[in-house]
């Protein structure tokens, strides 16, 4: 005899229920669960990341690698030069001195990229090992050696989520080294971004380094100054246009982290 | 097969959560539908769901919602026509992962993320059938 199956009944039992989940997570009264289920699946994501990561490593050349390791530890030294050349300079001229306060880094693991197919598209976003209980909050901006790398957007009891820079919300001032031209920092998807309301007076180099203008509001979250944004590629000058614009390649392959800071206040 | 089902499920949810955007954990729950035609994959579209909104910071029962509709949609549609083809696994992957990333968000290159899933799709169907025997019960009622 066959089985009639009253697929109907069991439809109408589990949409009820996923409707019911629905209304009841978006008032926020399953936000315990959350937590708990996410720090139940974290290290699971974290090894599978982890291996992913290794394997996708495998193969690439050592040498390229190693120059661009190098590479992102010269610019560091460039900026903290710069910076001191500054700080000396505002002591000479008996200007107020400055001295920012350290960032507080606290270090978390990426456990997830979500968005990112390899070889077709880059990460939008990435899932950090660290959450509320951390201390996390929204809005603290999270480096990789003094380059900036994006924003907390969300957080649970034990994750947290971050925007990177070249997502196409992520949008925040910048300034250049060299000429300490000021811009915004807009974000294009496909990780790319550009430094866009630069005013046409301003100079704009190739290879001239971006850093962040600063943007810590009174709770402490936002983007410290002097982080590193990236490079411009190319430069977009049209003398007819209010502003404008360049390209800007930043110097961390998003892809490859697997540890990066929180600056927590 | 449960068991089976559950270690596939579970597989393409570590998967999805940790790497892509492909909905692994979607095309399996199809594959699985088309194969086997059983009630009980409402509950496992209904889990999973929940747990891939979880572990994906989505909204609770956004994504459980979806495959439980899509799943419903799929028996619907067997009570008419054959399912159990690469065309049909084909497109209700391509339709489904299409709709699934619009729902969650996604704006990075969906088209070609879906038309990948179509494959992976095929891929998942060709291998689960190895697997499974196709179910021959024809004569599920609303």
């Amino acid at each position: 005899m066959q089985k009639r199956n009253k697929f109907f009944s069991y439809f109408l039992i589990f949409i009820f229920l996923s409707l019911a989940i629905f209304a009841i997570s978006k008032t926020g009264f399953l936000n315990p669960l959350d937590g708990f289920f996410k720090g139940i699946f974290a290290p699971f994501q974290a090894i599978t990341y982890g291996t992913f990561s290794k394997i996708t490593e495998f193969g690439s050349n050592a040498q390229i690698q190693a120059l661009k390791a190098q590479n992102l530890a010269l610019t560091k030294k460039i900026i903290d030069q710069n910076k001191l050349i500054q700080d000396n300079k505002a002591l000479r001229d008996q200007f107020q001195t400055q001295n920012p306060r350290s960032l507080s880094l606290m270090e978390a693991g990426v456990i997830g990229a979500p968005g990112f197919i390899p070889g077709i598209s880059v990460p939008e976003t990435l899932i950090l090992d660290r959450g509320e209980n951390d201390g996390i909050k929204v809005g603290e901006a999270v480096i990789y050696q003094d380059n900036l790398v994006g924003k907390v957007v969300k957080t649970s009891l034990f994750l947290s989520e971050v925007m990177l820079i070249t997502n196409s919300s992520s949008s925040f001032t910048a300034k250049t080294l060299n000429m300490q031209s000021q811009g915004v920092v807009k974000g294009q998807g496909g990780g790319e971004m550009i430094l866009d309301n630069v005013v046409l007076s301003d100079n704009l180099e190739k290879q001239d380094t971006v850093l962040t203008k600063g943007d810590v509001n009174g709770q402490g979250t936002g983007f410290p100054p002097d982080l590193v944004v990236g490079k411009i590629t190319s430069i977009s000058k049209t003398p007819s246009d209010l502003f404008q614009k360049a390209a800007v390649r930043s110097q961390v392959d998003f892809s490859k982290l697997t540890k990066v800071f929180v600056s927590t206040r | 097969m449960k068991f089976l089902a559950l270690i596939f499920l579970t597989a393409a949810l570590i998967l999805e959560a940790s790497l892509t955007t492909i909905p692994f954990v979607f095309l399996c729950l199809l594959c699985l539908t088309v194969l086997l035609r059983e009630n009980w994959l409402f509950a496992f579209a209904f889990f999973f769901g929940i747990l891939l909104d979880l572990v994906s910071f989505k909204t609770l029962g956004t994504s459980s919602a979806f495959f439980v509709i899509f799943l419903f949609l799929v028996l619907l549609y067997q009570r008419k026509f054959e399912i159990a083809t690469n065309t049909f696994v084909f497109f209700a992957s391509f339709l489904g992962s299409l709709g699934l990333l619009f729902l969650l968000g996604y704006n990075n290159s969906i088209i070609l993320q879906s038309l990948i899933s179509s494959f992976i799709g095929l891929l998942l169907f060709w291998v689960l059938g190895k697997f499974v025997k196709v179910g021959t019960d024809s004569s599920m009622s609303v």
